[in-house]
């Protein structure tokens, strides 16, 4: 920290509230997300803060109670301060199915939303299995934001209900996907005509939930 | 009662030598969860369902909550097993000198983060990449390429390479920093290769 401060360096401070942790339910653990993210400009001089409220049964942070963490969290925040956050992105499903495209969605649009500055991933399944992570979820993540920025928020709750549903009772059962060399043609770096098709399929679900790209 | 400066790592450190003693087990099992529910029940916090809170006095009640938890309970260090407090003046004084933006990234592909607010109609920056995930060596690089390729990607956030020369980074040992200053050239030559060599990673 005294290295990053002495080189005027852009500093970033990360901290993952735990929903079923220490704190223990979705509005005290987002007292504590308040807190944590208030705690890295007063410890750190941070230059923004990165969050990522986590489930403790499913390891994911696109789940309704974890949503609601950082969408509460981050309006809150926007609201009364000017503290830049970004939040970072644990589906459970892996690439190239349309479950992991839909979780990371639904946070896309919960952050865009609530005034998040920085979306960062997405760290599919669960960002724990070797090769598992591709350039399609991030671009994902980036037209669902695009199609987010300036909806109305009664709508975008609305939307985000439709979403959740659609996908949560799968968690335990979550679509492992593929590796990133079996989702991309490596010579050229570019995804598979399978992978395309399910991007498209989910991208189509979105719409139907009433997302407008 | 003002400060006598700003507070910065080095009172930090100062204060975590100093600080009152605790248990990581009271910590953890008694101040934060009590404390918690204390605020919960104190401001009445109830987020009816909501994802994104339509709610502006409720989204207070949870900034004075958050606010009061800092205050109160202050930050457990690990290290000395103890408790750095804050005063009110000291939290004011860090959030009210905050850094409204900076700049990602160089030339054409540098990315200006600005604060953003609720249902703002200008869309988020988007980090790309695999945000930590284990990466195998022979990858890294194609795995960060596919996201510089992307151009609704700003940045890159890098994902962990499990090798490096076959060899795994075990923390401490010099394959670590060579691991880490792999990493970082192999994510710049691929920003690079995808024609962004200045993205910010």
């Amino acid at each position: 920290m005294a290295h990053y401060q002495g080189n005027s360096d852009i500093i970033m401070d990360e901290q993952m509230p735990i929903f079923g942790g220490y704190a223990g339910g979705i509005e005290e653990t987002a007292i504590v997300d308040i807190a944590t993210h208030i705690n890295a400009f007063v410890m750190s001089n941070a230059s923004w803060h990165l969050d990522g409220p986590v489930h403790i049964r499913w390891g994911s942070t696109n789940t309704r109670e974890t949503l609601m963490i950082a969408g509460w969290t981050c309006a809150t925040i926007s609201e009364f301060t000017n503290i830049i956050s970004g939040n970072q992105y644990y589906p459970c499903a892996g690439p190239c199915t349309e479950m992991c495209l839909l979780e990371a969605s639904a946070q896309s649009i919960t952050d865009t939303a609530s005034g998040r500055e920085i979306l960062s991933g997405v760290a599919a399944a669960k960002g724990v299995v070797q090769d598992k992570t591709t350039g399609m979820e991030a671009r994902m993540m980036g037209e669902v934001a695009r199609a987010t920025a300036g909806m109305n928020i009664d709508d975008v709750n609305k939307v985000l209900d439709l979403l959740v549903s659609s996908y949560e009772g799968n968690y335990a059962n979550a679509p492992e996907g593929k590796t990133f060399q079996e989702c991309y043609d490596i010579a050229t770096v570019t995804p598979t005509d399978e992978y395309m098709k399910v991007y498209d399929g989910a991208r189509k679900k979105l719409e139907e939930f009433g997302l407008t790209f | 009662m003002t400060f006598a400066r700003s507070l910065d790592c080095f009172e930090f450190y100062e204060r975590a030598k100093k600080g009152e003693k605790m248990t990581q087990d009271d910590w953890d099992l008694m101040t934060i969860p009590m404390k918690a529910m204390e605020l919960k029940q104190k401001y009445n916090l109830d987020f009816k369902n909501e994802f994104v809170p339509t709610d502006k006095d409720m989204m207070e009640n949870l900034f004075k909550a958050g606010f009061e938890m800092l205050l109160d309970c202050g930050i457990f260090c690990t290290d000395t097993s103890r408790v750095v407090k804050y005063t009110e003046a000291e939290i004011w004084d860090a959030l009210n000198n905050v850094q409204k933006e900076f700049t990602l990234g160089t030339g054409r592909d540098a990315v200006r983060v600005q604060k953003r607010n609720v249902g703002d109609k200008r869309k988020p920056i988007v980090q790309g990449g695999p945000t930590g995930s284990p990466i195998s060596e022979d990858m890294f690089m194609p795995v960060h390429m596919s996201y510089a390729l992307e151009k609704e990607v700003d940045t890159i956030v890098n994902g962990v390479m499990m090798t490096v020369r076959g060899k795994p980074p075990i923390p401490k040992s010099p394959y670590e920093v060579l691991a880490a200053k792999t990493e970082t050239r192999l994510i710049k030559t691929a920003a690079a290769m995808a024609g962004r060599p200045g993205m910010g990673i």
